[in-house]
């Protein structure tokens, strides 16, 4: 089981690596680049080349030929892309070219609040979703069944642009129960150490400041959860009604072992297999940040952050966001992996 | 007893780090990109407030007025201008501001090769829009800056400008502590350091993506803020933000777009704080290049063939004036033409003429993002491609990534855009002559010919012509040139759509926008 663990880890290796060249090359083959983002409208020829070879865009991509003839290996290796995997494998992602900001810096920033809203997202999924799946698969073919599949449905139809503003004039500025977006009361002095809000206001014993962090990831956690609400009620009733059907539960309940015991100990243990796989890849999902959602209630998390920085082409953020993305979706699907082999004994890693 | 309670009170207030009724909450399309050599409105809007430049502008006007210069004069052929610094001003760090400090600035900006320029990390891109090139460059303008002495700096320029003190108005040149950049080096400007200057306002803390918080100058030499801090929040979405402030929870939304005016000036909570036009212009352009847009009359259609003024009022509803010439109300050197009128018989003989009795096919491309001067270009498009093909011509709409758009733009790909362009700075130049320059007039609309000579001539005399009388004469020439040839067609003066609560007193944005204001004079009741 271990050498298990060990080889999967050792599989990253390469994935990443296939990523970070793709993340390389992809903006820059799609044309354009900062130079011509920076000056916009305003381009004429000379500034558009000086630019450029201020911001280091004429260097080789892959290897630098006229480099090596006069420096040997090194200037070889002169180039926009060894550059940056080598400073990326030790730990340096390079600056934002239009703010100078750090990459790793910004996702240390960025990263938490998307885990954030994450995790309520998902709380609210799996906890509203799973009961709703059980409930529809057995109550199936009843209104109730209806009712639930109706919800599952509206939430993956709902664009979260739109149901989001809807939430915000609803519940923000007609009810003024909640706040219309953000993360804190702007008029609130606090300083995280971790990112993660509702974590720090706790560790500092500032209530004030945990009420407001929590009601402020309420309705962009809704919003978020919809959809994995949807997929998760559906797996959860399909998985339950296959199980359901098998011939150890019809042999329990001739036994005479009460339903609910059945459904509880029986049908709903061997049921979430699925609904696991399901939850983690959408966990995996939303890590990789929620534009749409943090767009609609300007939440800082990282999937803005990397969408805008593909629209101006800041290459450095482009490489180090999605690389890092990359990462932490790989790393969520290896775990649910790893998950299968406590839960269901069955499975076995050699 | 009740003094204890109010005391009490104040301190359970202050410990829970509620500013209350002092902190105005300011919301704009995103936070800054950076407090230090800024390019985008977002930064320019913050940065203004702590670094001012030489020269300001009057409330709500585009009229120059002495900022952290106190009169300034040009010599005989304008090529030397020499400025007055205000004296007993220090930044917030307690370093004078003097003309040391104004040199350290514009040489840090005009040379590529200054210690503090980081250049290759971050070049001030701006400077060449202003000031042509860096130093060195071809077409460079700024020579040097000469320290006379303790509050007296001289510009040595390599060509006259009458108007530049227009330039250094530019809310790009607010000037920054020198000892405070040496000692930020390359992260200066960044989350982690800030900005300092001689401000309203100094700065106090930046929250990457979430809010940059500034705080009253208590030293300031002008007058001093009435609010005690400023909270900037980036909200990207424009019905966000619009909801953020009927919602109170922001004070000043900036931005928004023309469809919530309605929103706006029906609700008793808000006002509307917009200027009294805006020194940007939407246009529609051809590139000669590509046939049959190099025949005068084939463009003459277009132009007759739009119903100008039902497109602007539809789209701008009401904050927007159609346009009938490159240089926008507000600015000398206009000629007061009246828009094309909206004719598609006359349209449709120009095209027989032409020999395209019955039209023809062409693209029509339109930009993807949404812009200050065209809100929603894909509608705009649509309406614009329906009635020309009213006149037989078939204008395919297109559009591509917005980096590659400006590409394929320069390149002349285009028969038929849509663009525009936002004042750098207050003065003709900026407009007319970022569009006619010898170079632009090539690459943005493929017009040459004596025509195009003779307007390449007129402005280039205007941008060096001492007075204000002569060079008006020389954009009138100009003008009465482009309105016949129609090189593009120009579309709207659109007004931005700014609101704040109606508690809200003192916010004036002023025709560049809402970049160079400053927010001392804001109330909050």
């Amino acid at each position: 089981m271990f050498s298990y663990f060990i080889r999967r880890f050792l599989g990253l290796l390469p994935v990443l690596f296939g990523v970070s060249l793709l993340v390389f090359t992809i903006p820059r083959v799609i044309g354009s680049d900062p130079a011509r983002i920076m000056l916009g409208e305003r381009a004429s020829p000379e500034s558009y080349q000086s630019l450029r070879l201020e911001l280091g865009l004429d260097v080789p991509y892959f290897v630098n030929f006229a480099e090596a003839r006069t420096r040997g290996l090194a200037g070889f290796l002169d180039a926009q892309y060894p550059h940056f995997v080598g400073r990326a494998l030790r730990g340096d992602l390079g600056k934002s070219i239009f703010s100078r900001v750090p990459v790793v810096s910004s996702l240390e920033h960025f990263f938490p609040a998307t885990f954030e809203l994450t995790i309520v997202a998902m709380f609210f999924a799996v906890a509203l979703g799973v009961p709703l799946g059980i409930v529809a698969a057995l109550n199936r073919g009843t209104v109730l069944d209806t009712a639930v599949m109706f919800v599952a449905l509206a939430g993956v139809s709902f664009p979260v642009f739109w149901l989001g503003i809807i939430m915000i004039y609803v519940f923000a500025v007609g009810l003024g129960w909640l706040p219309p977006s953000g993360r804190l009361s702007p008029t609130i002095v606090f300083h995280s150490t971790t990112g993660f809000y509702i974590f720090d206001a706790i560790v500092q014993g500032r209530w004030h400041v945990l009420w407001n962090a929590a009601k402020h990831l309420v309705l962009p956690g809704i919003a978020l959860g919809t959809i994995p609400l949807a997929i998760i009620v559906r797996m959860t009733r399909s998985s339950m009604l296959e199980v359901l059907g098998q011939d150890y539960i019809r042999t329990a309940r001739a036994k005479g072992v009460e339903r609910r015991v059945v459904v509880n100990k029986h049908a709903l243990r061997n049921a979430l297999l699925p609904v696991i796989t399901v939850i983690g890849l959408s966990f995996g999902q939303l890590l990789s940040g929620a534009i749409l959602t943090e767009t609609v209630f300007a939440w800082p998390g990282i999937g803005r952050f990397v969408y805008d920085a593909i629209s101006s082409r800041d290459y450095p953020i482009i490489q180090g966001g999605v690389l890092f993305i990359a990462t932490i979706f790989v790393i969520v699907n290896m775990l649910v992996d790893f998950s299968y082999a406590f839960i269901d004994p069955r499975i076995q890693y050699t | 007893m009740k003094r204890l309670a109010m005391l009490v009170a104040a301190v359970l207030l202050a410990l829970t780090g509620l500013a209350g009724a002092q902190t105005l909450v300011y919301g704009e399309s995103g936070l800054p990109v950076s407090l230090d050599l800024p390019q985008d409105g977002n930064s320019l809007t913050v940065q203004y407030q702590i670094a001012q430049p030489l020269v300001g502008f009057k409330p709500s006007s585009s009229e120059l007025m002495p900022l952290l210069a106190t009169s300034w004069e040009a010599n005989a052929d304008a090529t030397q201008w020499t400025f007055h610094l205000r004296q007993g001003v220090k930044f917030t760090d307690g370093t004078p501001f003097n003309a040391e400090a104004v040199k350290f600035n514009f040489d840090r900006w005009n040379n590529r090769d200054n210690p503090y320029a980081f250049q290759d990390q971050k070049p001030m891109a701006a400077w060449t829009y202003i000031f042509a090139a860096f130093h060195g460059q071809k077409g460079y303008l700024l020579e040097k800056v000469e320290v006379l002495d303790d509050s007296t700096v001289r510009f040595d320029l390599t060509s006259p400008v009458g108007f530049f003190p227009a330039l250094v108005a530019s809310s790009y040149f607010g000037i920054q502590s020198p000892a405070a950049v040496k000692a930020g080096g390359a992260d200066y400007g960044t989350p982690g350091v800030g900005a300092v200057g001689t401000g309203p306002f100094k700065f106090q803390e930046w929250v990457q993506g979430d809010h940059v918080t500034l705080v009253r100058n208590d030293g300031y030499w002008g007058d001093k803020a009435k609010v005690e801090r400023i909270v900037f929040r980036g909200i990207e979405s424009a019905a966000t933000r619009l909801a953020e402030l009927e919602a109170g929870t922001l004070d000043i939304a900036v931005n928004l777009s023309p469809d919530d005016l309605k929103a706006v000036e029906s609700n008793p909570d808000l006002k509307r704080a917009t200027a009294t036009a805006n020194l940007s212009i939407g246009y529609v352009g051809f590139h000669q290049a590509n046939k049959p847009f190099d025949d005068v009359r084939v463009r003459q259609a277009v132009a007759l063939a739009i119903d100008q003024k039902t497109i602007v009022d539809s789209f701008w509803s009401g904050l927007g004036t159609p346009a009938a010439e490159f240089i926008p109300p507000g600015l000398l050197g206009r000629a007061n033409y009246e828009p094309y009128a909206y004719d598609p018989a006359k349209a449709k003989q120009l095209l027989a003429d032409a020999g395209f009795p019955n039209g023809f096919k062409t693209e029509f491309w339109y930009m993807p993002v949404s812009r200050p001067y065209f809100p929603s270009p894909k509608d705009i498009a649509e309406a614009v491609a329906g009635y020309l093909s009213q006149v037989g011509i078939q204008a395919e709409l297109r559009t591509e990534d917005w980096g590659i758009y400006l590409k394929d733009y320069d390149e002349g790909k285009f028969p038929m855009y849509m663009l525009g362009w936002s004042a750098d700075y207050a003065d003709p130049n900026n407009f007319i002559f970022t569009f006619f320059s010898p170079i632009e007039i090539k690459s943005g609309f493929g017009w040459t010919g004596t025509k195009a000579d003779e307007v390449v001539k007129l402005l280039g005399d205007a941008r060096q012509a001492a007075s204000a009388t002569e060079r008006v004469t020389y954009y009138k020439q100009a003008d009465k040139i482009i309105y016949d040839q129609v090189p593009a067609m120009p579309m709207v003066y659109p007004t931005t759509l700014n609101a704040t609560r109606a508690n809200i007193d003192g916010f004036l944005p002023n025709p560049l926008g809402t970049t160079s204001i400053q927010l001392n004079e804001v109330t909050k009741n």
